[in-house]
């Protein structure tokens, strides 16, 4: 079951599933488009942790299962791990990769419409479109890793972040639950559910609120 | 013809009944191994208590980061043994009293098996395994190992 395939396939298959949605199946409708890539992420995701955990002991927390994710399952994907971990200790997780593979043959001109290879830009506005350009390319990475912590038991959402290009920053936030006291009572389902990117100017989060009578298990466990 | 056993191998019936939950306590795929008469009743008396060998499951496998958790529970002379993927999914396989290691091994097959199947784009996560193939691969390790 480890077969390796050539990395130019690859980023080929990537490069053409990004411009498909994004051009031709949903031409005026990025926001879409990003969710349909998402969740191609998402699935592939889930098969590729239920794959690569076969081989080892299960994990007891969140962290591990976040390390794991940094480690092998990156390491597996990439041939190289994730180069630094931040997190707040609050379910927030900041993961870094100084040259993420799939964005390390990709550059951006400003100036021509079709985001061709030259290295300079200046005017903020050109910045914008071109990094909107090269952030459509991280929903499906984004997808993977919600794919695979939902299937290790963590339901979070995760957005990326480019600050310079071959560099950049995924953040993944868990979905916390608070329990149902009583009908009368509000649950905070509180849930980032972020679909658009930050460019320089950080994009403020969605706050959700919704009845939710579910309980994790794993909430369960803590009762 | 006239057939030797051996002192250490006696020909006996064997009963087992293997499940495969989803993490949302769903069953996905059940199946009766081993070689006994079928009979009505006990297929639904193995079906009830490996369901309710789930609790005992639930609470042992966070105590533990291992797989195999191994003889977790007995009615009669009948076992239950479980095996926990990462996901989650619990593979439980109703038993009179055998040997760990061919159990072990029998879990571990299926659980390539169950990678294979989740690897296909068809199938949805957590929906029943209606495949023939699988089923009989999974007969077929049920008579190599049990």
């Amino acid at each position: 079951m480890g077969r390796e395939v050539s990395e130019s396939c690859v980023d080929s298959l990537l490069t053409e599933m990004v411009s498909s949605y994004c051009d031709r199946f949903y031409a005026n409708k990025p926001e879409l488009a990003a969710r349909r890539i998402e969740a191609i992420g998402f699935q592939v995701g889930h098969q590729l942790s239920e794959r690569y955990t076969m081989e080892r002991p299960r994990f007891s927390d969140n962290l591990e299962a976040i390390k794991f994710i940094c480690k092998d399952f990156w390491s597996e994907l990439f041939k190289k791990q994730i180069d630094n971990l931040k997190t707040n200790h609050k379910g927030t997780f900041v993961l870094q990769d100084n040259r993420f593979r799939w964005l390390a043959r990709m550059s951006i001109d400003p100036s021509s419409e079709d985001g061709d290879l030259s290295q300079d830009n200046s005017a903020p506005v050109t910045e914008n479109k071109a990094a909107q350009a090269t952030s459509m390319h991280l929903y499906f990475p984004c997808g993977i890793i919600r794919g695979a912590l939902s299937n290790l038991g963590i339901p979070c959402a995760v957005s990326a972040d480019i600050s310079s290009l071959p560099a950049c920053e995924l953040l993944v936030m868990e979905c916390i639950r608070l329990y149902l006291l009583s009908y009368a009572h509000c649950i905070a389902f509180i849930s980032t559910a972020r679909y658009s990117f930050f460019s320089q100017s950080r994009s403020s989060c969605m706050i959700i609120v919704i009845f939710h009578p579910c309980i994790s298990e794993r909430a369960l466990r803590f009762r | 013809m006239h057939f030797q056993a051996e002192e250490s191998e006696v020909p006996m019936a064997t009963t087992a009944c293997f499940i495969i939950v989803s993490r949302n306590d769903i069953p996905i795929y059940e199946t009766e191994l081993g070689s006994a008469a079928k009979r009505e009743d006990a297929a639904q008396l193995h079906q009830f208590v490996l369901h309710a060998a789930l609790d005992v499951v639930q609470d042992l496998a966070w105590t533990t980061s291992a797989m195999f958790l191994k003889a977790i529970d007995r009615f009669n002379d009948l076992v239950v043994s479980v095996y926990v993927t990462a996901g989650h999914t619990r593979f439980m396989l109703l038993h009179d009293s055998r040997s760990d290691d061919g159990i072990k091994s029998f879990f571990q097959e299926v659980h390539e098996l169950y990678i294979k199947t989740l690897l296909n784009p068809l199938y949805l996560p957590g929906s029943r395994i209606t495949s023939s193939h699988f089923d009989t691969k999974v007969r077929g390790l049920g008579r190599k190992y049990l």
